[in-house]
């Protein structure tokens, strides 16, 4: 005989068990005549709980009650009305491209001020070259910084293309350095090959 | 307004909760109260004050105790109906509402009262059989009541909830917020303690003289 089952009761009678627990309590008591009279027990105090708890309020309980309480809720002053504007997704994601947005707007004006032309500059000298920082950023620097001088790389490009220039018009050199408040703007004249007179230095 | 009759109302309310979906009326009618109209909550009252009677004197055992909390119970949802949220079983976020109404109530009120005397004022349905069953009835209806009354608070609301509500064990978990595990301990120490004030008490006395 499997062993007794009278612990498991309590919660087989209401099909708390799971699948397999209760059919090991079933098997059981189909061989085991104390356990099968505990739950027969059991079930009997139960159906007697049923009847001994049913409701004692009728409808016109009921009707007294949803009269006093509406009574009280008239009395009160109105509830200020929810309005919902939209789920809590769709918010969070207006406000995400909202923000993507902005961003855009921002780094399109940030740009359309760096293509601008300031006020022309006078061109710089050697020591100032020579001051020209290293593009590559360093590992210290800040994501601003460093997705500053991604943007300004493209800069230096005029400078190569400088010999397709129209002759006579001057070349607009632009670095940007990893600090954005601090850019070297180096205007070149380009002079015809045919004056001997002029000097690299002069040339820059 | 509504196709529920007078009886259906006063339905014992033994089936599940159901689930918030959008063809559920109670979902349609929180819409229409928290738009500002008030009068939709007689509506839902109608369709769930049957319900939080019977819980309400199931948990508290005293049945004018249990209108006062029925009454609290329905103001609260009223007021706070803009914390509900929409397609969460809205009879789950009522019945814990009333849970801690009657949880107040009981708090202030002190331990239960001993339940009415066993040959006190028959009940409606005792009172057309005949006196000596009726008084069978009564005694039996009484021991239940005082078995139940003996139960610890968390037990007895446990017992309430998942053998007379008809809610899963899960749900009751959720109202209570506690786990199933301490939900089906507690139900199983209930249903025990239960049976066994009943058969002591209508088992004849053993050994006692002739």
């Amino acid at each position: 005989m499997t062993p007794h089952v009278l612990k498991h009761l309590p919660l087989w009678i209401e099909g708390d068990l799971a699948g397999t627990e209760s059919a090991a309590v079933e098997s059981h008591l189909a061989e085991c005549p104390a356990c099968l009279e505990a739950a027969e027990a059991l079930r009997a105090s139960q159906a007697r709980l049923r009847e001994a708890m049913a409701s004692p309020f009728d409808a016109s309980d009921a009707v007294r009650l949803r009269c006093s309480v509406m009574d009280q809720i008239r009395a009160e002053p109105a509830p200020r009305p929810i309005l919902h504007l939209a789920s809590r997704p769709a918010l969070l994601t207006a406000s995400a491209a909202a923000l993507l947005l902005a961003s855009l707007v921002w780094r399109f004006e940030r740009g359309r001020s760096v293509h601008s032309a300031p006020p022309p500059a006078p061109p710089p000298t050697s020591a100032a070259l020579s001051a020209e920082p290293d593009p590559k950023p360093a590992p210290t620097e800040s994501r601003s910084a460093l997705r500053y001088e991604t943007q300004a790389r493209i800069r230096p490009a005029s400078r190569h293309g400088t010999e397709s220039l129209p002759s006579g018009m001057p070349a607009r050199i632009e670095f940007q350095t990893a600090d954005p408040t601090i850019r070297i703007i180096w205007l070149a004249q380009a002079t015809p090959p045919s004056e001997p007179s002029s000097t690299p230095e002069e040339k820059s | 307004m509504f196709p529920g009759s007078e009886a259906a109302l006063m339905d014992e309310g033994i089936a599940s909760l159901p689930e918030a979906s959008a063809q559920d009326p109670l979902a349609q009618l929180v819409r229409r109260i928290r738009g500002g109209e008030a009068e939709a909550f007689e509506p839902l009252m109608a369709r769930t004050e049957a319900r939080i009677l019977a819980l309400a004197w199931r948990i508290l055992g005293d049945r004018h105790l249990a209108e006062d909390a029925a009454q609290e119970t329905f103001l609260r949802v009223f007021r706070s109906l803009h914390t509900y949220r929409l397609g969460e079983p809205f009879e789950a976020w009522m019945i814990r509402i009333a849970v801690n109404v009657c949880r107040d109530l009981a708090r202030k009120r002190g331990p239960l009262p001993v339940p009415l005397d066993l040959l006190d004022v028959l009940e409606g349905d005792a009172a057309s059989l005949g006196a000596e069953e009726a008084v069978l009835l009564q005694q039996r209806r009484a021991l239940v009541r005082q078995a139940l009354a003996g139960l610890p608070q968390a037990e007895r609301t446990a017992l309430v909830l998942r053998d007379l509500e008809g809610l899963s064990t899960e749900e009751v978990a959720r109202i209570l917020g506690v786990r199933p595990v301490t939900i089906r301990s507690q139900v199983a120490s209930a249903r025990t303690k239960l049976q066994a004030h009943c058969a002591r008490l209508t088992t004849p006395p053993q050994g006692g003289r002739p």
